[in-house]
């Protein structure tokens, strides 16, 4: 196939998986522990407000924008942590409910000024090909931090957790879109629930890496949209991790550490 | 036959009734239409434009407003060829409004008077092939601009006889001052004949072919649906066999593709103000076109 594989198209876009999948793991399995699956999702949202207010304080593009994103984000994610604090059963009830909130007062401010919406857009459906070799060191740093600060000591602090989760998402959002950062964060989790410690993460990096690259492949291979198509082959590879596990089988699964 | 002359003379005496300055109201779909509105028909319309300059055409959200906009008109103003698919007929639909039903006078679509881009159903990746109307982006073509002009200028003559001579005379205005100014572009733009450029959305064909500009390649052939590794591929490839000047993009579409296209070629990214009221400077269609082409030749540099 001549159009098939470019690899200064499919290696950044790769690398760009894996600098998300990085932090992305550990603070999934934490997500998937404590049951609050759309928590990423909310704080996409609360960063795509930021966006918006960015724009109304007539703010331009570059880092102030993104200072707002993730001021924002974290703003959202002090007053879930709040909320977890305080109501801990209800907390999913509330990141749903927080989510249409922060999303319908994003739709409320851009309708007589249509000039946010498409940041707004850009910043929620980023496109994990449209990677660029420019992109990689900041996304490396920031995961970094993220990484270094989890497994510093962070980790054991509720606060700390959610702090670390607006960071992470609020910069992987913008490279590959909430469709991937949800798969990111929950299908590698999914996979090594049954898993601890080292070899968890092992086993959702293992599948994350194969998953984006896969997808990638698949993506030349048969013209497919990238993004989609990650995300697909990513759910097909947890599945048939959990299935080879026996998980369909109904066995009780074990209690996470 | 006799309900439908009453009908008439009682509308006629109406319009005979009403003072001289009751203005058509005209919705436009896009800021470019309306601009041509006030052009054409001046004080004797109230023009409003359904998208915003910096909206997508193709997508919009329904509001209260744009609905009670739709039931008071008189006449629609849109692009057609399939442009407004996703959101028109519903707004028409809703509002409930005998007069901006399609087929009717005042559903006025300017794709029908001028020949369409991409029409033939070629099964080529790069043209896409969403619009299977053919390319709507009609408005980037200054000789399309004129040709609609004359059938806006004919159709609100028609809604509006009274003022007819009025229409005419503005239109007339019009052509003459457009005509002054595509000769200014064309001398202007000389430098820009034949430069290769990529386009991030299929949209600003019609420009480069009025500019004699060559479109190598597309980057997002349906808006909306990101690329496959194999369309980039093949966008690659094409850019090393035929070197690409720039890649232009519309102020609404996000930067990101054709600043990765940048970074693989090195050809800068232009930004370029997709319709009238998209930059402060273009406040009419003239000075946006004055703009658009300036934006080219800096990017030549």
């Amino acid at each position: 196939m001549n159009t098939g594989l470019e690899w200064n198209i499919l290696l950044p876009a790769w690398l760009a998986g894996m600098l998300v999948l990085a932090s992305h793991v550990p603070l999934g399995r934490r997500v998937l522990e404590r049951g609050i699956i759309f928590i990423d999702i909310a704080i996409a949202q609360f960063a795509g407000l930021g966006v918006i207010l960015a724009h109304f304080l007539g703010w331009q593009g570059g880092w102030r924008v993104q200072a707002a994103a993730l001021l924002l984000a974290a703003v959202g994610a002090l007053l879930l942590h709040g909320t977890e604090r305080r109501w801990p059963r209800l907390q999913e009830a509330i990141i749903g409910v927080s989510f249409v909130l922060v999303a319908s007062v994003a739709i409320l401010l851009l309708a007589h000024d249509a000039h946010g919406g498409e940041h707004l857009r850009e910043m929620l459906v980023g496109q994990i090909l449209w990677t660029t070799w420019d992109d990689l060191p900041l996304l490396a740093l920031l995961n970094g931090l993220v990484l270094a600060a989890w497994f510093g000591g962070l980790r054991k602090s509720a606060l700390g957790f959610y702090l670390l989760f607006a960071l992470a998402i609020t910069a992987s959002v913008q490279v590959v879109g909430v469709y991937l950062v949800f798969a990111s964060l929950i299908v590698p989790a999914l996979v090594a629930h049954a898993l601890r410690g080292g070899r968890a993460l092992l086993a959702g990096y293992l599948t994350g890496a194969v998953g984006y690259a896969l997808g990638l492949l698949a993506s030349a291979r048969w013209d497919l949209p990238a993004g989609a198509v990650i995300v697909c082959v990513l759910a097909v590879a947890g599945f048939s991790v959990a299935a080879w596990r026996g998980l369909v089988c109904r066995r009780p699964p074990p209690v996470l550490d | 036959m006799r309900i439908v002359s009453t009908l008439a003379s009682l509308g006629l005496a109406l319009g005979l009734a009403a003072p001289v300055h009751a203005a058509l109201e005209v919705l436009a779909c896009e800021p470019e239409w309306a601009a041509l509105v006030r052009e054409i028909a001046g004080d004797r319309a109230r023009v409003a434009s359904a998208t915003t300059p910096s909206q997508d055409p193709h997508r919009i959200e329904a509001r209260p407003s744009l609905i009670a906009r739709a039931r008071n008109a008189d006449l629609l103003v849109c692009t057609g060829a399939e442009l407004e698919a996703g959101w028109l007929p519903l707004l028409q639909r809703e509002s409930g409004n005998a007069r901006i039903q399609p087929g009717s006078a005042g559903h006025f679509e300017a794709a029908d008077f001028v020949e369409l881009m991409d029409k033939s159903q070629r099964v080529d990746r790069d043209m896409g092939d969403v619009h299977a109307a053919g390319n709507p982006h009609i408005h980037l073509d200054p000789d399309n601009v004129a040709r609609v002009a004359d059938a806006l200028a004919t159709r609100l003559a028609r809604l509006d006889a009274a003022n007819a001579a009025h229409y005419a005379a503005r239109n007339r205005d019009f052509q003459n001052r457009w005509r002054e100014a595509m000769q200014g572009w064309r001398v202007a733009a000389a430098p820009l004949k034949g430069v290769p450029l990529a386009t991030h959305h299929k949209d600003w064909v019609y420009l480069a072919r009025w500019l004699g500009m060559r479109v190598e390649t597309t980057l997002e052939p349906k808006p909306g649906i990101e690329p496959s590794a194999a369309h980039l591929a093949e966008v690659l490839r094409r850019t090393r066999e035929r070197p690409i000047r720039m890649i232009v993009y519309t102020n609404y579409q996000s930067p990101r593709p054709s600043r990765w296209l940048e970074e693989k070629t090195g050809a800068p990214a232009v930004r370029l103000p997709y319709t009238v009221g998209a930059t402060p400077r273009a406040t009419d269609l003239i000075t946006w076109m004055d703009e658009v082409v300036d934006t080219l030749l800096a990017a030549l540099k």
